[in-house]
């Protein structure tokens, strides 16, 4: 990768889609990336919980990220993966799998890469970005993944996004 | 060397336990010699312990310690209150010392200039009676010189033991000075030894690093054989020894005999025990009649004290929880291997595979039992907690434990201290009243708490009781209103009002103590207990007691299943409470009326599952109906397809799923898809209640007036 301009450490972040939109997050907490497979569906847990699948002999649960974000559920397609992350959760430890529309990349960023996430007019919560990074005339959201996946404010997201969501229509028309 | 030590700690772990068990048995029974004897005992292994791997503040406490029950052992002191709470106060120090090493926080080192302090008091005491009572006849019984200050007692009638003490060669590598142990002897009575060293070698063939010496000595002492073989307990494998009874009187205070022997063992030759014998013999003018009470204690012979020391091993937790984790994946695999063995219609691979699952059956059973613990183990700070506690609130109280020897998962075992100890805080606390309050009540002076565990099927069941004042549910009542839980007209039974002392913030002690109350409740019991699965009862009359029943399931990790299926989605049940399958058409299923049908003549309520879990697709024609059997409850579970019995290896869903209560586990099974392990208890309850609230939802949408009881249903949950 290319010498940074600003003189900051470099770290990767793996970029993913979901709809239009795309999403980064540190590759540290990235373990590995699966091919979609069978899910079995746990009754009687949250709509964003799409199930639980064997990890080489231990259960993963696996969150369907576009219901979590507010979004449209869709059909799953060739493209769709599941991205297993190491979270933290209440201070401990947490392995999860993320379903994701396509993973696109690796980008090298520096830390003056990531501009602040904007407070009004956004349609997440900043509080659960790290920031965003512009890159040819779109924008990558980096996640800040401990708390988007945290247990209690799981819901939140969905619920500032979901309210959010008719805002972005209109911005995504401009 | 580290791991001797390691050991050690783990050793001295386990005979401070069980010297706080034995204290506590002494404080109702003081003068049970025996148990006396066990406290000194245990105090020595730590004393020697100690000393071996250089826990030297730990040595020289213990060392104190000893003096005090050898006091007590003599007759000079008597097991007083003083004497007790010292010693307990001693041995929480000890754990202090073990787990910080020699290292001590200037808190600590105070404390244990006190202690010493205390002890150094009563054996001072202990002395001065000793001195006066026991000098004169210390004197006249103690016939010369050899003997050191460690002799307690010398009489003309107690046996004499000669002991051939023969240490191996190697003995020196695992780090034993056979000195010691013949020092030992001569703590146990009156003793005089020879050294053998015929078998040393020249000077120049000498290997240092080997032992060549041995010892003859003559003991006489008051103590058992078993006693004697217990100085050698370390060093079997290492040493022979030789311990035989050679006369039942005391042939060392006989100046005859002395002095014959000492001739005998310079002249150097091998002690013939045919002349030895004759000897003494002749030395008690042919009175005495001689047992042969020979034992010999070898490594290599499978003699009887051998096979009583193998019959116990110490493993560490971490390697029975890999030999779980293994056997766990072993069926895991083994089902993959059935599954794969069936496909191939072989059946050669069929009966293999068959024979592998039957192993891999016994195999888990076994392990199972391993990881198994009496609940014993966690009831000494029980005891412990009870003693203290009541000393503090000044109230009496006696605790009984019933049922000691019910085993239960180790894991589960872990889970249960905690709760356990908040459950004997509040009896202590709130329930038994002080000894004042209790005779004006007309009860027994002495308050009583029970522990009681026993087995009910698949279940283990504990129950703490206690006689104290019980729970006034009138006051639950006020509180709960205050607090807002419930309306002021909420009509609620009796057993609903005691359980909402299980909500979380709800504490009915009026004012806030040190033991317990301070805001954290019945419902972290409740939390902690369903974290291990487990379920909480509470029954109380005012005036008459409190009881609190856990119920826990055996095991967590592995269990006989049922696999059924549901659309595309595997489930397993737990066989225990499966009865029966049935058979029925969907059209009797949808037309259920109020949810019930009938199977085997009898009406049963009927939880369609499909509904409940809110799976649509493919229902086939005909569902088969599962008769579960809960508290004897007995419910229809609908699937689709029973497929067979299955050995469930249980793996938690995770934190994420935390709050669901149905699904006690996931399975994976032998294609690599996960099968759901449901609990039928929990789905008999959660249903029951949500088809209660529906019930209720029904009224209150018609206007009746039943809306309190909504109220606290919801509470409840």
């Amino acid at each position: 990768m290319s010498e940074t301009k600003t003189g900051g450490t470099l770290t990767s972040y793996l970029s993913f889609r979901l709809g239009e939109e795309m999403f980064s997050a540190d590759v540290s907490k990235v373990l590995e990336i699966l091919e979609m497979r069978p899910i079995t569906k746990v009754p009687r847990s949250p709509s964003y919980m799409r199930g639980v699948i064997n990890l080489r002999g231990s259960v993963l649960p696996v969150l369907d990220t576009r219901i979590k974000f507010g979004m449209a559920a869709t059909e799953d397609t060739v493209d769709t993966c599941i991205v297993v992350l190491n979270v933290i959760m209440e201070g401990e430890p947490l392995t999860l799998g993320a379903l994701v529309d396509s993973v696109e990349e690796v980008l090298e960023l520096t830390e003056a890469d990531i501009e602040a996430p904007p407070t009004i007019g956004s349609k997440f919560n900043p509080e659960y970005m790290h920031g965003m990074v512009k890159m040819d005339d779109s924008f990558i959201m980096v996640l800040n993944v401990d708390k988007v996946f945290s247990t209690d404010e799981l819901v939140m997201v969905a619920e500032t996004t979901e309210k959010a969501l008719p805002e972005s229509a209109e911005a995504q028309v401009k | 060397m580290e791991q001797f030590k390691k050991k050690f700690l783990e050793e001295a772990n386990d005979l401070i336990n069980s010297l706080e068990d034995s204290l506590l048995i002494l404080e109702e029974k003081p003068s049970e010699k025996m148990i006396i004897e066990e406290v000194f005992r245990v105090m020595h292994s730590l004393k020697g312990g100690s000393s071996m791997f250089g826990f030297d503040k730990m040595d020289a406490f213990t060392h104190e310690l000893e003096t005090v029950y050898d006091l007590i052992r003599n007759d000079s002191l008597q097991v007083s209150r003083e004497v007790l709470d010292a010693t307990l106060a001693a041995v929480d120090h000890l754990k202090v010392l073990l787990e910080n090493g020699e290292e001590l926080s200037p808190a600590e080192q105070k404390n244990h200039q006190l202690l010493l302090s205390r002890i150094h008091h009563i054996i001072s005491k202990g002395e001065s009676e000793q001195n006066d009572a026991g000098k004169p006849n210390k004197a006249s019984e103690l016939p010369d010189n050899t003997d050191s200050v460690g002799i307690t007692r010398v009489y003309e009638q107690v046996p004499t033991y000669y002991i051939t003490v023969r240490p191996h060669p190697e003995i020196f590598r695992n780090g034993t000075n056979p000195i010691l142990l013949v020092d030992e002897l001569h703590t146990l009575g009156h003793c005089k030894a020879y050294l053998k060293k015929s078998a040393l070698p020249k000077f120049d063939d000498l290997d240092p690093e080997l032992c060549h010496l041995a010892w003859e000595v003559f003991l006489a002492t008051d103590k058992t054989i078993d006693d004697i073989k217990d100085v050698f307990i370390f060093v079997e494998d290492v040493c022979t020894v030789i311990i035989q009874k050679i006369a039942d009187v005391n042939m060392l205070s006989k100046s005859l005999f002395v002095s014959a022997i000492d001739t005998f063992m310079q002249s150097e030759q091998a002690t013939d025990m045919k002349n030895l014998e004759e000897f003494i013999a002749k030395t008690l003018n042919s009175d005495s009649s001689k047992e042969d009470d020979t034992i010999a204690i070898r490594a290599d012979e499978a003699g009887p004290i051998k096979r009583l020391t193998i019959s116990n091993i110490r493993v560490s937790s971490d390697k029975l929880d890999d030999l779980m984790n293994l056997v766990s994946e072993l069926v895991t695999t083994q089902a993959s291997l059935s599954l794969f063995a069936e496909n191939q219609n072989n059946p050669e691979l069929m009966s293999i595979a068959e024979n592998i699952e039957k192993i891999s059956r016994q195999l888990r059973d076994n392990t199972f039992e391993i990881c198994l613990i009496p609940i014993e183990t966690i009831i000494i700070r029980f005891k412990r907690l009870v003693r203290d506690l009541s000393n503090e609130l000044n109230k009496e109280i006696q605790f009984v434990a019933e049922g000691t020897e019910t085993e239960l998962d180790k894991s589960i075992i872990d889970g249960l201290s905690e709760p356990l100890m908040h459950i004997f805080r509040n009896a202590i606390d709130h329930g038994i009243e002080s000894a004042d309050d209790r005779l004006a009540r007309g009860k027994p002076r002495q308050g009583k708490i029970v522990l009681k565990s026993y087995y009910s099927g698949t279940n283990v069941y504990i129950q703490i009781k206690d006689d104290g004042k019980g729970i006034d549910v009138e006051k639950i009542r006020q509180k709960a209103i205050a607090r807002g839980f419930i309306s002021a007209d909420a009509n609620l039974s009796y057993k609903e009002l005691l359980n909402l002392v299980f909500l979380p913030g709800f504490s009915t002690a009026a004012k806030i103590t040190e033991v317990s109350g301070r805001g954290v409740g019945l419902d972290v019991v409740v939390k902690k207990i369903s974290d291990i699965r487990g379920d909480v009862e509470i029954e109380s009359q005012l005036g008459v007691g409190t009881t609190i029943t856990i119920k826990l399931p055996l095991t967590l990790s592995i269990i006989d299943g049922l696999l059924v299926k549901i659309d595309k989605t595997h489930f397993v049940l737990p066989l225990a409470s499966v009865d029966k399958c049935f058979e029925l058409p969907l059209e009797k299923i949808r037309n259920a009326f109020n949810n019930k049908v009938v199977l085997d003549g009898k009406q049963v309520p009927l939880v369609n599952l499909r509904n409940e879990f809110d799976i649509h697709e493919n229902t086939p024609k005909v569902q088969q109906i599962i008769q579960v059997n809960h508290d004897e409850v007995k419910v229809g579970l609908s699937v689709d397809i029973v497929l067979g019995e299955y050995q469930a290896v249980l793996k938690p869903l995770g934190r994420m799923f935390k709050d669901l209560e149905i699904v006690s586990g996931a399975t994976i099974l032998g294609d690599g898809t996960i099968a759901l392990v449901l609990d039928p208890a929990r789905i008999i309850n959660t249903f029951d209640r949500e088809t209660l609230n529906r019930r209720e939802k029904l009224y209150r949408d018609l206007g009746s007036n039943k809306q309190q009881l909504v109220t606290l249903k919801e509470l409840i949950q």
